[in-house]
């Protein structure tokens, strides 16, 4: 007897959380004032929507297309750029991914870190999200980092177990010395090393256990 | 107005800001501590106030009771999520009118979102609003308060950690921030600032 209650009570919080989403997207829709933008950006998340992606990062380019007076032609051509980069993003990354990862994917590949990349990042650390290293690695190549070194770096911490915040003081700290005049390249070596630096070291071989046979 | 001046200015609007959240006091009182230390190896103020804007670090509890004590207020009073307001909050929480909304649903550890303190130097500005990927690009999500009459332009927001792309909307133009790292936009051309939020 009871089942029928549970159903029908699931089945309602299902349609008023759908109910929501569509309200909360139809009301970033009336943020668009122009009627020809508006019907391209809700064809580009039906898009969007249509091959599986989360369309709250379209929504979010498309407004921010909106915020920079972009005529509806440009927005149109963003939208689609995106879209491409998050289909890249979400086929390396896996279908798992979290959508601050997707995004954090896509504007990795607008920079011009490759779909091998994302992959050998997600291999890196598979139980957890990957969003800040991510941004980490776009921004250091953003910064003029070769693309090959900054992927290498990060990995190379990523493996020997720095932090989210450890990557992102890295991030930061390069910033900061291709502000001042360093190279980019010698910034990152500089400031990797002194990531290492407060990293555990590995175990060796007199502190493991070894079973005596 | 004077250069030193504007400086204090500049200074107590960082300190108004690390009052936020008030559950927060012991360690925003360590930041605003630890800067003081940094302060005779700091060219200026707002070199100072720059570096610590760019290393927020209120804490988990706080974050969470702040967004836990919000839901809670907004329950009571009989409000809902609704409009831009349930959008942006579906990214992961903002900031409509000086009140921060922050959906349960985040409060995993890796998309938590921080509170980052912004700071403008515009003199001659009638508004100032901090619009990026944070919060839709929506001028009117994020605006910024005058410090002291005539001071710089504050506000403290929610951003999830990563890197963020945004602007300062300065009477209706978008401008971009002076004292950060700019990077191409690929998509809409001309630049934007880049914000790196680090995790609690």
């Amino acid at each position: 007897m009871m089942k029928r209650p549970l159903s029908l009570v699931a089945a309602a919080a299902l349609v008023a959380i759908a109910a929501s989403t569509a309200r909360a997207q139809d009301a970033r829709l009336s943020l668009i004032r122009d009627d020809a933008t508006r019907d391209v950006v809700k064809a580009q998340l039906a898009s969007a929507s249509a091959r599986g992606l989360p369309v709250d990062p379209f929504m979010s380019k498309a407004l921010e297309g909106v915020a920079k007076k972009a005529p509806p032609k440009s927005i149109r051509a963003a939208m689609a750029a995106l879209e491409k980069r998050m289909r890249s993003a979400s086929d390396a990354l896996g279908p798992l991914s979290t959508i601050d990862e997707l995004a954090a994917g896509a504007d990795a590949l607008s920079v011009g870190v490759s779909d091998k990349t994302l992959k050998q990042m997600r291999t890196a650390a598979p139980g957890r999200t990957i969003a800040v290293e991510l941004g980490v690695l776009t921004e250091l190549v953003a910064r003029g980092v070769p693309t090959k070194l900054a992927t290498k770096t990060v990995l190379d911490l990523m493996a020997k177990g720095a932090t989210g915040v450890q990557l992102t003081a890295l991030g930061r700290d390069v910033q900061g010395d291709v502000a001042a005049g360093l190279r980019p390249d010698v910034a990152l070596d500089l400031r990797g090393r002194n990531v290492l630096s407060l990293l555990p070291p590995p175990p060796t071989v007199s502190n493991v256990n070894v079973r005596p046979r | 107005m004077i250069t030193e001046e504007r400086d204090e200015l500049i200074e107590r609007a960082a300190r108004s800001l690390a009052v936020l959240p008030p559950a927060n006091h012991a360690v925003v009182m360590g930041i605003v501590q630890a800067a003081r230390a940094h302060r005779r190896a700091r060219p200026s103020l707002v070199t100072q106030f720059t570096g610590w804007m760019r290393a927020p670090s209120l804490s988990v509890a706080s974050a969470t009771m702040l967004a836990a004590a919000t839901l809670v207020i907004g329950f009571v009073s009989g409000g809902s999520f609704n409009g831009a307001a349930t959008a942006a909050a579906d990214r992961g929480g903002v900031i409509r009118g000086g009140t921060t909304l922050i959906p349960a649903a985040d409060a995993g550890a890796d998309s938590r979102s921080v509170a980052v303190p912004m700071l403008l130097d515009a003199p001659s500005a009638k508004s100032v609003a901090v619009v990026g990927d944070f919060n839709d690009w929506d001028p009117t999500a994020t605006p910024m308060q005058r410090f002291g009459g005539d001071g710089p332009w504050t506000v403290t927001m929610m951003a999830k950690p990563g890197r963020h792309l945004y602007a300062f909307m300065v009477d209706g133009v978008l401008t971009a921030d002076p004292r950060a790292p700019k990077t191409k936009d690929v998509d809409y051309g001309g630049e934007a600032s880049v914000l790196m939020v680090t995790k609690p």
